[in-house]
């Protein structure tokens, strides 16, 4: 009996740790393209190349989405904490005539943790979104909780035709 | 969020080996726990006396590692056949700047577990014993949860992360399966195997915590071990 608990002492002191961290663990906004068909909102392909822009904190700008054509949707970082995002979408068409808009993001922001072996972050809270109308017909929020779950549409938008 | 809790890695292979040599224990011992409930009837008096005793596995946790508990317990001796229990003890854990994360988690709180073991060896009033038990846990906790200020990885800008005195708390339950070994005297020693289950946690605005007083690592402590030193008196 001695032994035996002596083995079962030495069996927990070689036991394994583990790790669970989310395989999918980005956090960023989905945008889906919509249009209206009979007054119904419907899925859109977006047939000029979109590019999107924002500015770093030392006044660089940086390209978040390069050269997208034939989506129907897309994902953008979120910031971790800044309270409002300033995007810049830029619409090319095929004439390669460009159109400029831009897009402010109001959020809230929730720290989220997982593990002291997970990186840290943010999940968000979408409060407000607005544009120009350059080239963005409409934009509104589908649904304003941002965090792992990359099957939400958290924001529709509608393009000029 | 159903989807985001299937999407993990584990490695939990040791795990599922503990879950079967418990099995195996358990339908061994399935023979001689026929009837552990049934109250014998003999000459032995009803009341026993207490136990009290220590748990070194928390202990060494705690010497060894970033977390851990003290943990004492008090053992109701009912015919060497039912065995109420209090456990009680303080959990801590101090783990500071993950050298991977940076992530910085700090919680020190109390805990209880109550429940009742039952002596499933055929002989009762044998000096050895094997148990079979259950216990309902709670705890009621403050997590610190902190980084050094990082930069957000696409516009740069200072970020600060983390939650100071966040209130948490949990319940839960184990199946407890037990030896008790009598060495000299009214000295005892003996082992616990646990599975633990949640049964209602409140984890804070942060989504989950880490260490969890008195349950262990949050999702990775549904197995536990106890080594106790016992006294009876």
């Amino acid at each position: 009996m001695r032994y035996f608990c002596l083995s079962a002492f030495l069996l927990f002191l070689a036991a394994c740790s583990t790790i669970d961290c989310p395989v999918q663990n980005k956090v960023a906004v989905n945008y889906a393209v919509k249009t209206i068909v009979g007054g119904v909102e419907v899925n859109d392909t977006l047939k000029d190349t979109l590019y999107v822009w924002s500015t770093r904190s030392d006044g660089d700008d940086t390209l978040i989405f390069n050269s997208g054509i034939d989506i129907s949707s897309f994902s953008l970082p979120v910031s971790y904490t800044h309270p409002e995002d300033k995007l810049v979408f830029c619409l090319v068409d095929t004439n390669k005539v460009a159109k400029i808009d831009t897009v402010w993001i109001k959020k809230e922001d929730i720290p989220h943790f997982e593990s002291v072996d997970c990186s840290a972050h943010f999940f968000h809270t979408l409060t407000a979104v607005r544009s120009t109308h350059e080239a963005i017909d409409t934009i509104f929020i589908n649904n304003p909780k941002v965090n792992y779950d990359p099957s939400l549409d958290h924001i529709h938008i509608h393009f000029k035709k | 969020m159903t989807r985001l809790s299937t999407i993990f890695t584990s490695t939990s292979r040791s795990k599922r080996w503990l879950v079967v040599i418990l099995a195996l224990h358990l339908s061994l011992l399935s023979s001689s726990a026929q009837g552990f409930l049934k109250l014998e009837r003999d000459t032995v008096p009803f009341f026993r006396g207490f136990a009290v005793s220590a748990d070194l596995v928390g202990l060494a946790q705690m010497q060894l590692g970033d977390y851990g508990q003290y943990e004492a317990a008090l053992r109701v001796n009912l015919h060497d056949q039912y065995f109420p229990i209090l456990e009680v003890g303080v959990g801590r854990a101090n783990h500071e700047d993950d050298e991977v994360t940076g992530i910085t988690y700090k919680t020190s709180a109390p805990y209880f577990r109550l429940g009742v073991d039952f002596n499933i060896m055929k002989n009762k009033h044998a000096p050895n014993r094997i148990y079979a038990g259950l216990r309902y846990g709670y705890t009621s906790y403050k997590v610190d949860i902190s980084r050094q200020t990082f930069p957000d990885p696409v516009w740069k800008w200072d970020t600060s992360y983390g939650v100071t005195d966040e209130q948490c708390s949990q319940h839960w339950a184990e199946l407890v399966f037990g030896v008790d070994a009598k060495i000299a005297g009214p000295l005892h020693l003996g082992w616990t195997a646990r599975y633990r289950n949640r049964l209602s946690h409140n984890d804070g605005q942060m989504g989950n915590t880490w260490y969890v007083p008195g349950y262990g690592i949050q999702d990775s402590s549904t197995l536990g071990v106890t080594f106790n030193v016992i006294i009876d008196i």
